[in-house]
């Protein structure tokens, strides 16, 4: 694993070993599971279903992207922490037959959902995609994981919903603004995976361990 | 209403308070039947119009005697090139007179052509005048005025505005039936466009009217009016179009953007009311004790507080809205007497403030009103004796409307008093005075051709009743900005509202306009209904309204700006100190603060460039200055710091460009002085960086203002490099240019303006949210996915050309590199910083050119944990007096040492 993706980084969150890739997933490896949080599939075509015209090719190079991941890390669970798919309008033919083909691709790992605020409405995509739809939290010890950010009795939590960013301020007026991974006292939060997907600007308290996306690169900030 | 009222009784006050003012207008209302409330279209006899059996010209000209007034021959001229059959263009630097130049033109024509048809009677015609304004404020007064007439005259013509103001009532009514005369906004205009009745809407009508072309022509909104008008003309051939504008540079590519490149006949008239404008400098005492940069001017508050007590009524202009609530402040300190008499005005303001301190000075209920270029249109203040203007205008074109704005009557002294907020923009006082006797003024250029609005207006037209192919190509090209539009452009603007975007195939799922063999048209109510929603093309920045705990609204700020507070901070808005208890829902709730101070917002944009034709007067005045001859007032105040310059370095006259270079802790410093303004300075440090980088490895830290920029590196670069290597050369400028700046962020915020325009992004239906929500996206998120998804996207090629051509002048920018690349260049080493380098080196704002990765960027960044607060004003003002002074002082024993 370590030599396959390059620019990770390790961290720990209750005893466990936790990688965080460059490419906005968490692997654990000791359970060979893959996090990905709003990978909010077919959102472009939603759009384009609203007449508003934006290109293809996002939620293909989504599916891509997860593909490598799987294969370079040698995950048998892939857990979608929620908004897996934008909208019920997003799940044109076109992306159906898109996310069979990936599906098809993949078929030996399992694969389970758990229910986003953007889910809700889509019991189709557990047929379409074979995975398990849980409601939050699905515990997994010593974590609880679930698409809100909200605390839990069952363990800590992770998650993903925010999207979350931070701003970076340098000498001379720059700033550069990068998504993150944030972990408190008893959340983590994942970025959003899908390369459509927005994020908002997160405000640090200074308690919090946050790591950015720097390019291929996952980076400590202080 | 009907929900019970006991446990509300806080509420009642307010209420009672409520329903007596339904009650007064409903009396109000009774007593004179407004235009729009009676049955709108009367039949009169002729008879009672035309009391002897005289033409209409005689009537239009006994009413103007009856007003004590003579027409003027421009007026005249006016109605004869009308009557004609022409289109025009008047323009007057200042003063009034314009609109009853044209407005009696088509009430002559129709009364002519009442009274030569034999009728004894005449009905109130169908929409006939249609009178285009840029700001929704200005149509009351314009109706109150062209009613004066109509009434004066007793037409049965009908005369009604509408805006984004008008109550829905008002419009569906109007929708049926539309008065003789409307005043409306482009944007109205192009709503009306959208319903599928507008053939017959605009089957009668005779004349446009564009009030202040000069304010539309150089927008989008300008370039919507022209579409607007190509259509309307191709409605009805015989249209006439007139506009009035202030005199610009380039008054007859105004005209000809107006009227279209079809317009046969097309007529430039001038009003030649000779207007005099009294133009003085309000000057510090000394030099010495002047700033030598910043751009608030405060050290002046008592000697403009005494210029004001001279005069009835004062506008005070500003050049950013910080500086206008700052003066505000500071003349309250100065004046503590005067609360309640002077007022600000800026366009962050609630509206209904804003137009509460408009009619007080109407009335001349207020000494004076400090305001930015919100006031610079518009209402006319009658009562406005004196103009001050804090700072320099940076433009002739802006300071002559601003001086405008007082002795707003035909023959009376308009006087504008210039104050300055640092020592050198005294030399851009000499220099303006100069370029208005010359009548020097700047150019305008309309907007080359811009497809977002392009695809906006074919989508309006698809859903006001469709287009065809054949004839709407040769329709969009009569419109000047257009002209030249290729046939690959249109062609990607209608494969983009039919089938999505790339050039070849179609974005599935798409189809917002469909075609049937060559007719297009929009068929879904849904895209319909949203695209009404979203004609315009003003883009408000992201802006949050800032409403007191009761739910009154005081404005509206940056969001970029609010969300730098916390709960508790303390900021000056709107003339009052505030507290921000909490934010919810886009809105800052905030409280009075009981103490004063606080930070000031900073607002966005808002520092304007120094114009060409400025910027080349400051270098003649300079010019003048080298051969040791200080002339005006102005300059000799300025004499002492000209001879410090003289004495530690140079003065650079037109044909010479000054460069300094020095060695400090920091690096090695170049100063060079183009006086070209701001953004060119902005571009041609990066370019020059650019340049020098690729000669010899270097990191730059860039800083830049009106006059000149400064550049520091790590390592010695040699002032020979500048000539020898041609860095000054013009030769490919667009792609060095590109390269050199961080242009791929500044397309991206570009492309907010034309995602919005273009339909890409929107913004929601009011209290819909929750359906919308799913295709809510920001532009800059649409930026990075057609950037990689869809590169040939003409829309990102315009956000680029935007950027080269407004952001960064490229034009300009390749004007000066031509004349630098010609000029002399004037190598001098500095022991200290002389006084024009010593601006630059305080300026705040950095920029640097280098080639890290992002990664090597974030470990040298932070992450700001604490918030802070928005700096108020920039602290480097206090720094370089202190030091201006000591080296004043030094000089003058160095002087003195000298001599003995």
């Amino acid at each position: 694993m370590q030599t396959k993706i390059s620019g990770h980084l390790e961290i720990e969150i209750q005893g466990e070993s936790l990688i965080l890739l460059p490419q906005r997933a968490i692997y654990w490896q000791k359970n060979k599971t893959l996090l990905v949080a709003d990978a909010h599939l077919g959102k472009a075509a939603t759009f384009r279903a609203h007449n508003i015209a934006v290109p293809t090719g996002t939620t293909e190079k989504d599916l891509q992207a997860l593909s490598e991941l799987i294969v370079k890390t040698g995950a048998e669970h892939l857990i979608f922490l929620g908004d897996l798919v934008h909208n019920k309008r997003g799940l044109t033919d076109r992306t159906c037959s898109l996310i069979l083909a990936w599906r098809e691709h993949h078929s030996e790992i399992k694969i389970t959902l758990v229910r986003g605020n953007h889910d809700r409405k889509i019991p189709s995509i557990a047929e379409l995609m074979r995975l398990d739809i849980v409601e939050e939290p699905l515990v997994m010890q010593p974590f609880a994981l679930k698409h809100h950010p909200e605390k839990d009795s069952a363990g800590y939590v992770l998650c993903g919903h925010t999207h979350p960013a931070v701003r970076l301020h340098g000498a001379g007026q720059k700033s550069l603004r990068l998504p993150c991974y944030v972990f408190d006292d008893h959340i983590g939060t994942l970025p959003a995976f899908g390369s459509f997907t927005g994020c908002a600007d997160l405000e640090p308290t200074g308690s919090e361990r946050i790591y950015v996306l720097a390019g291929d690169t996952v980076v400590e900030v202080h | 209403m009907n929900e019970p009222m006991g446990n509300r009784r806080r509420k009642r006050p307010n209420m009672f308070k409520k329903r007596e003012e339904l009650q007064r207008k409903r009396e109000e209302l009774s007593r004179k039947p407004s235009n729009s409330r009676k049955k709108r279209t009367t039949t009169v006899a002729l008879e009672s119009i035309s009391k002897q059996t005289s033409g209409g010209r005689e009537l239009v000209e006994d009413w103007f005697s009856r007003q004590g007034w003579e027409p003027f021959q421009f007026q005249k001229e006016t109605w004869d090139a009308y009557l004609k059959g022409e289109s025009g263009l008047i323009h007057s630097s200042t003063g009034t007179g314009k609109t009853f130049a044209i407005w009696p033109a088509p009430l002559i024509e129709w009364l002519e052509e009442s009274l030569s048809s034999g009728a004894t009677e005449v009905t109130t015609p169908p929409l006939t005048v249609l009178w285009l304004t840029p700001l929704r404020a200005l149509a009351g007064d314009t109706e109150k005025s062209l009613r004066e007439m109509l009434d004066g005259l007793s037409l049965n013509w009908s005369l009604e505005t509408r805006t984004g103001d008008t109550s829905a009532s008002i419009k569906a009514r109007q929708k049926k039936e539309l008065p003789s005369a409307l005043i409306t906004t482009p944007e109205s205009l192009s709503l009306l466009l959208s319903y599928a009745d507008n053939q017959k809407m605009f089957a009668n009508l005779k004349l446009v009217v564009v009030d202040e072309w000069h304010e539309l022509m150089g927008t989008k909104r300008g370039t919507m009016t022209e579409l607007a008008l190509a259509r309307l003309r191709v409605l009805n051939p015989n249209l006439r179009t007139w506009g009035m504008s202030a005199t610009l540079g380039n008054t007859d590519e105004a005209m000809h953007t107006l009227c279209g490149i079809n317009a046969s006949t097309t007529r430039r008239i001038t009003s030649n009311i000779d207007k005099e404008i009294s133009f003085v400098s309000l000057l510090p005492e000394s030099v010495e004790n002047f700033p030598w940069a910043g751009h608030l001017g405060l050290p002046m508050v008592e000697q403009v507080a005494q210029t004001i007590e001279k005069a009835k009524t004062s506008l005070v202009f500003t050049n950013t809205r910080s500086q206008c609530e700052m003066w505000y402040q500071a003349l309250l300190i100065v004046r503590p007497e005067w609360a309640g008499e002077i007022a600000l005005h800026h366009g962050s303001l609630d509206r209904e403030t804003r137009k509460f301190v408009e009619d007080a000075v109407r009335d001349s209920k207020l000494r004076c009103v400090v305001c930015t270029s919100s006031l610079d249109l518009g209402v006319d203040f009658a009562p406005v004796e004196q103009v001050l203007q804090l700072g320099s205008a940076k433009g002739v074109a802006r300071l002559l409307q601003r001086a405008g704005r007082s002795g707003h009557k035909p023959g009376a002294l308009s006087s504008v008093v210039c104050v300055p907020t640092h020592a050198f923009e005294i030399v851009e006082f000499a220099a303006a005075r100069k370029a208005l006797a010359a009548e020097k003024i700047e150019s305008r250029r309309p907007l080359p051709k811009p497809l977002d609005v392009l695809s906006q207006h074919l989508v309006t037209l698809a859903v006001g009743g469709g287009f065809r192919l054949e004839s709407v190509v040769a329709e969009i090209r009569s419109a000047y900005s257009y002209r030249n539009l290729s046939d690959i452009e249109f062609d990607w603007v209608l494969n983009f509202i039919t089938k999505g975007g790339r050039a070849l195939g179609a974005y599935p799922e798409y189809c917002k306009v469909q075609e049937y063999d060559g007719y297009y048209i929009v068929e879904s109510d849904s895209v319909r209904q949203r695209h009404r929603m979203s004609i315009g093309t003003i883009t408000s920045d992201d802006s949050m309204n800032v409403v007191f705990m009761s739910g009154e609204r005081i404005g509206s700020l940056e969001e970029s700006f609010i969300a730098r507070l916390r709960p508790g901070d303390r900021f000056v808005f709107a003339g009052r100190c505030l507290e921000l208890v909490r934010t919810k829902d886009m809105k800052a709730f905030v409280r009075l603060a009981p103490a004063k101070g606080g930070t000031v917002p900073r607002w966005m944009g808002g520092r304007m460039p120094l114009s060409s034709e400025l910027s080349e007067a400051v270098r003649e005045e300079l010019g003048i200055t080298a051969q040791g001859r200080y002339e005006s007032e102005e300059m000799k105040l300025v004499e002492p710091l000209l001879r410090l310059q003289e004495t530690w370095s140079q003065i650079p006259d037109e044909k010479s460009v000054l460069v300094e270079h020095m060695q400090s802790r920091e690096g090695y410093h170049l100063f060079i002085y183009p006086f070209e303004g701001r953004l060119v300075h902005e571009g041609l440090a990066a370019l020059l960086a650019y340049r020098m980088s690729r000669l010899t490895p270097a990191t730059f830290s860039l800083s830049i203002n009106d006059y000149g920029f400064e550049m520091v590196s790590n390592i010695d670069i040699p002032v020979e490099m500048l000539s020898e290597h041609h860095l000054f050369n013009p030769e490919n400028l667009a792609d060095d240019i590109l390269r050199s700046m961080n242009a791929s962020e500044m397309a991206r915020r570009r492309f907010r303006e034309i995602a919005r325009v273009a339909g890409l992004v929107f913004s929601g239906y009011p209290g819909k949210s929750k359906t919308s929500r799913q295709v809510q996206v920001s532009s800059g998120l649409l930026f990075d996915v057609f950037s990689e998804y869809d590169p040939e996207n003409l829309l990102l090629h315009q956000a680029q050309r935007e950027v080269l051509e407004q952001q960064l002048e490229e034009s300009r920018l390749r004007n000066a590199m031509k004349r630098l690349s010609k000029s002399r260049l004037i190598s001098v080493e500095l022991q200290r910083p002389s006084p024009m380098a010593l601006p630059l080196l305080v300026e705040s704002w950095r920029g640097k050119v280098s080639s890290e990765t992002i990664a090597q960027r974030v470990s040298r960044m932070q992450l700001a944990l604490t918030k802070k607060p928005p700096k108020a004003t920039r602290t480097p003002i206090a720094k370089t007096k202190i030091t201006q002074k000591t080296m004043l002082k030094k000089a003058a024993q160095e002087q003195g040492s000298k001599v003995s």
